[in-house]
């Protein structure tokens, strides 16, 4: 993880860090970095976009921070609590707020990170959003019961994604492959945690007293509006805000030394699923592992790939492929998958993933290949920052990695630097079969 | 300024007449339109082929046509490229040609940037006008269209699902009645023949919108113009629909199959689309009543946030797609519109309870109105909400060719004018001319559909159990109510299916 090096200049002022784009930056617009003395870090980027503003807050508290047992998904709960409301502004009162604002609004959780973003039209309307999400994030007021009545809604959470055999593959492969770290579940979290959710009151305040606190938290404004004012604007109602200075000791996953399989057979008629996930790095802007590992996904597994093109357009043996390298805080699985037409066909299409992954650590990927992979990422990257939302929700992710947008242009830069030898590095690195996990899912054959 | 519609009474020719009247600015029906939307300076450029022809327009027997012979252009290769050598291309622009297909029209599009967008058309144009029908990529996508309609559809998504069987419901007999993917037993006939003359019969000029939008060069609508002007000159006449059949009172399928939650689809036709006046007026009742993902959604309030059954409940005076974030999609533009509740999935033991509470808000909707607080509110909720609809290209294109299909310049900007000009009576005078509580399908995914058939028959009673022992007295005191409210439901109108038996071929299974 990346953290801001800067000098504390004195408890009363501001670190104020403007960042005017370079050249060789991917990140097309100026935006500016401050830092309260509690530790909330802003990162404002005015648009020309007229008339839309779109105010994320993003709190790095997601299910790698259910590090104890039975608390598995506790972060995307608590996302679901943080619109219980407070005192000043009751649950009825924030909604009406909203609804009067015409917000497009919610929150999210993943692995890393819980957002949430209130997207809204008309600059006049700034002040009045940047005072109740302040008020609602320092002031937070909700009981037992309203938690008890809450806990239920993610058991339907759970419920409206449960005839989706994805869902559950990866579920299985997390929890095969992973001992110790909360990866091991996903964000939604075991079911039988999740129902026992109702009985965590004084869990959940534990819980927030850890992780919702200005130290932990990232304010990201994006669109039509005046960056001074904002400012102006978060000190007044922000400031009050009290750090947590807790640090979260995630477990460390021991090294896998044995290959593992798994296997889970669905009910009911459907196409077969393979997963195969490796221990991977966590993410880094420094170091090229991360980079290499990207542009290799792409290589290899991408719909111009030619393992895709045998598979899914030729042989026609796979409905889809594809790999997973997302970059989290921790070290995390790259998994390669694949949806199979017929059961009978998983065995050879798993041989085949595993012949590519071999030729990957001796067969070093073409130059001109990697030219258009770089380009296919830089026109990606483009075509997402088309929207003042487009802009926030991309920067949201990579500054919940690293705290900082810059690690998108430093990203980005050691995109251009990987070489063809680096990406079979990090397959030999990488792609160890001791360190690998089979996860497979087929039921109820056709027809 | 806009001009009326009217549906369904004057005959093909007519009506294909008059739907050109308001859909292009022309007098050819025979030719192309288009909607441009030139932004200077703009990085990005979205290209917007819309065709008005959809499902609806498959022949009998061909069920899911017009999704494989698009699909076909859009996943399969041209005459002189392999759909490899066109994915290669467009790998390193970052782009590609995304379709949909639904009842009445269907899109082709694409966003690239415009560094890119003399390469990226070259190979787009190519696909819609000299493509390839090769039987490799016939087959994958055939295979791939079967696998969606007897494994994942019933299998692997059931809210989708269930919208699907509440529209077999809605459309018994009609051509709105398949999803827009066919059915195996029509699917599994489609030779590349077929795809082959549907595309000559329909990918014409007269069919067609070109959209532009974004940093297009100046000569660049003009090219587009020319090169679709090689397509036959000539138009699909718009077919006269049927009418919508209203259900007799509460008309229950019960899709049969193992699953630890139940998926509850409900609605019953309406009489308008957004071309009638009345549609701003109950607009705002179905956003009250129901507004998709947003806690202003009063079914959300009673379902979700009072007794935390399920992830969200709401409700749809029109065929609701999900775009961006929540917002709408565009360009599914319909001559017939329903109305539609939907409840997300929720355990096994507290359905009959849900379906109870659903239809009971509903009455209360029809007999009691809205109130005028919040009728007041859900106002400024929607002239505020819909500023954000068109925001990317692709939105704003989107909205603008939908403005025209129900004759609209600009309907976002006209539901800005009308709202101010509503009162309370004109919501609730729509709410009583359009919405009813007595007539309604109800699509249900669950296991045990027999045991739910007698509990529905019988209004058993259905209490539901909470894992909050202290539920505020008011919650409790309806739930009384709700848990005995009475249904008529007539066992002769409930239909317990396996779920496996679903999409087969055309119609409910077992009519």
């Amino acid at each position: 993880m990346l953290k801001f090096i800067l000098p504390v200049l004195s408890l009363s002022l501001f670190l104020i860090l403007p960042q005017p784009v370079k050249s060789s930056d991917i990140f097309p617009y100026a935006y500016k970095i401050e830092e309260l003395d509690n530790g909330l870090k802003v990162v404002s980027i005015p648009l020309p976009n007229p008339n839309i503003i779109s105010y994320y807050t993003i709190v790095r508290s997601g299910s790698r921070n259910e590090v104890e047992p039975g608390k598995s998904g506790f972060a995307h709960f608590f996302e679901h609590i943080m619109f219980k409301g407070t005192k000043k502004v009751p649950r009825a009162a924030y909604e009406e707020f909203l609804t009067l604002l015409g917000a497009g609004t919610n929150g999210y959780t993943s692995d890393d990170f819980t957002c949430y973003f209130v997207v809204f039209a008309g600059r006049e309307n700034l002040g009045k959003v940047v005072e109740t999400e302040a008020d609602r994030f320092i002031n937070l007021t909700y009981d037992e019961e309203m938690l008890k009545t809450e806990a239920p809604v993610i058991e339907g959470e759970y419920y409206a994604s449960v005839s989706n055999p994805g869902r559950r593959l990866e579920e299985l492969l997390r929890d095969t492959a992973f001992i110790s770290h909360s990866y091991k579940h996903t964000t939604l979290g075991y079911l039988g945690d999740i129902l026992d959710m109702p009985n965590q009151f004084e869990y959940s305040q534990l819980f927030k007293q850890r992780f919702y606190a200005p130290d932990n938290t990232i304010l990201l404004v994006a669109g039509d509006f005046d960056h001074g004012q904002l400012m102006e604007l978060i000190r007044k109602h922000y400031g009050s805000w009290e750090r947590s200075n807790y640090t979260l000791v995630t477990p460390t996953e021991p090294p896998q030394t044995e290959a593992k399989r798994a296997h889970y057979e669905w009910p009911t008629p459907t196409l077969a699923r393979l997963a195969i996930g490796f221990h991977g790095p966590a993410y880094s802007d420094v170091a090229i592992d991360q980079a290499a590992l990207d542009l290799m996904a792409e290589a290899a597994f991408s719909p111009s790939s030619p393992l895709y093109q045998r598979l899914v357009i030729s042989e026609q043996k796979c409905l889809s492929l594809s790999a997973d390298f997302e970059s989290h805080r921790d070290p995390y699985l790259l998994s390669l998958s694949a949806v199979v037409k017929k059961d009978e066909d998983l065995p050879s299409v798993e041989e085949a993933i595993w012949n590519e992954v071999e030729r990957l650590k001796s067969e070093p990927v073409a130059p001109d290949l990697l030219a258009k992979i770089k380009s296919n990422l830089k026109y990606a990257l483009a075509n997402q920052l088309g929207t003042t939302d487009g802009v926030a929700g991309v920067l949201s992710f990579y500054v919940s990695l690293a705290t900082d947008p810059a690690t998108l242009n430093r990203l980005y830069g050691l995109y251009e630097q990987v070489t063809p030898q680096d990406i079979t590095a990090m397959a030999r690195k990488y792609f160890v079969k001791a360190r690998s996990t089979v996860a497979t899912l087929s039921g109820g054959s056709a027809r | 300024m806009r001009k009326r519609m009217l549906f369904g009474v004057l005959g093909i020719i007519a009506l294909g007449m008059m739907i050109m009247s308001i859909s292009c600015h022309k007098e050819n029906p025979n030719t192309l339109t288009s909607e441009l939307l030139p932004l200077e300076g703009n990085p990005l450029v979205h290209i917007r082929i819309l065709v008005k022809v959809g499902s609806a327009n498959d022949p009998t027997g061909k069920e899911g046509l017009a999704s494989l012979t698009f699909g076909l252009l859009a996943g399969g290769g041209t005459r002189t490229r392999t759909y490899k050598e066109l994915t290669d291309a467009f790998y390193p622009m970052a782009a590609g040609v995304a379709v949909r297909v639904d009842k009445e029209m269907s899109v082709f599009s694409g966003t690239v940037h415009r560094d890119n967008l003399d390469r990226y058309y070259a190979i787009f144009k190519e696909m819609l006008l000299d493509p390839g029908f090769r039987e490799e990529d016939f087959n994958r996508l055939k295979t791939n269209q079967l696998n969606f309609l007897e494994k994942t559809l019933v299998s692997n998504m059931d809210e989708p699902f269930g919208k699907e069987i509440l529209n077999l419901m809605l459309y018994e007999g009609h051509p709105y009645h398949h999803p827009p993917s066919g059915t195996v037993e029509t699917v599994s006939s489609i030779t590349p023949d077929d795809v082959r003359a549907f595309y000559k019969d329909q990918l014409v000029q007269g069919n067609i919108v070109i959209g532009l939008a974004g940093g297009y060069p100046a000569d660049f609508a003009a090219r587009m113009t020319a090169d679709f002007g090689a397509l036959p000159q000539t138009f699909t006449p718009h077919f006269s629909l049927p009418p919508q059949r209203m259900p007799e009172g509460l008309e229950v399928v019960i899709a049969d199959k193992q699953t630890p939650a139940t998926a509850i689809s409900m609605g019953f036709p309406v009489s308008l689309t957004r071309a009638s006046d009345d549609f701003f007026a109950l607009w705002i009742a179905g956003s009250h009543f129901g507004e998709h993902r947003q806690h202003v959604s009063h079914l959300f309030q009673k379902i979700r946030e009072e007794r935390g059954q399920n992830y969200g409940d709401y409700a749809y005076i029109e065929h609701f797609i999900q775009g961006r974030d929540k917002f709408p999609s565009t360009n599914t533009c319909r001559q017939q519109q329903y109305f539609s509740i939907w409840i997300r999935p929720l355990a096994n033991s507290n359905r009959h309870f849900v379906i109870r509470q659903a239809l009971r808000e509903l009455r209360k909707l029809v007999e009691e109105g809205i109130s005028e607080e919040r009728f007041e509110l859900v106002r400024t909720y929607l002239l505020n909400y819909t500023k954000l609809y068109a925001q990317t290209l692709e939105e704003r294109l989107g909205w603008k060719s939908d403005s025209r299909y129900y004759g609209y310049e600009d309907f976002l900007a006209e539901a800005q004018a009308r709202f101010p000009r509503l009162t309370r009576e004109d919501v609730n005078r729509a709410i009583r001319k359009y919405l009813n509580f007595r007539n309604v399908y109800i699509a249900v995914i669950t296991q045990d559909g027999e045991g739910l058939k007698k509990a529905l028959v019988e209004n058993a009673a259905s209490p539901i159990v909470y894992a909050n022992p202290n539920m505020p007295k008011a919650v409790l005191d309806e739930d009384q109510v709700i848990q005995a409210y009475p249904l008529e439901v007539k066992a002769e109108k409930v239909m317990v299916i396996p779920a496996s038996n679903f999409f087969r071929k055309p119609g409910l299974p077992g009519r």
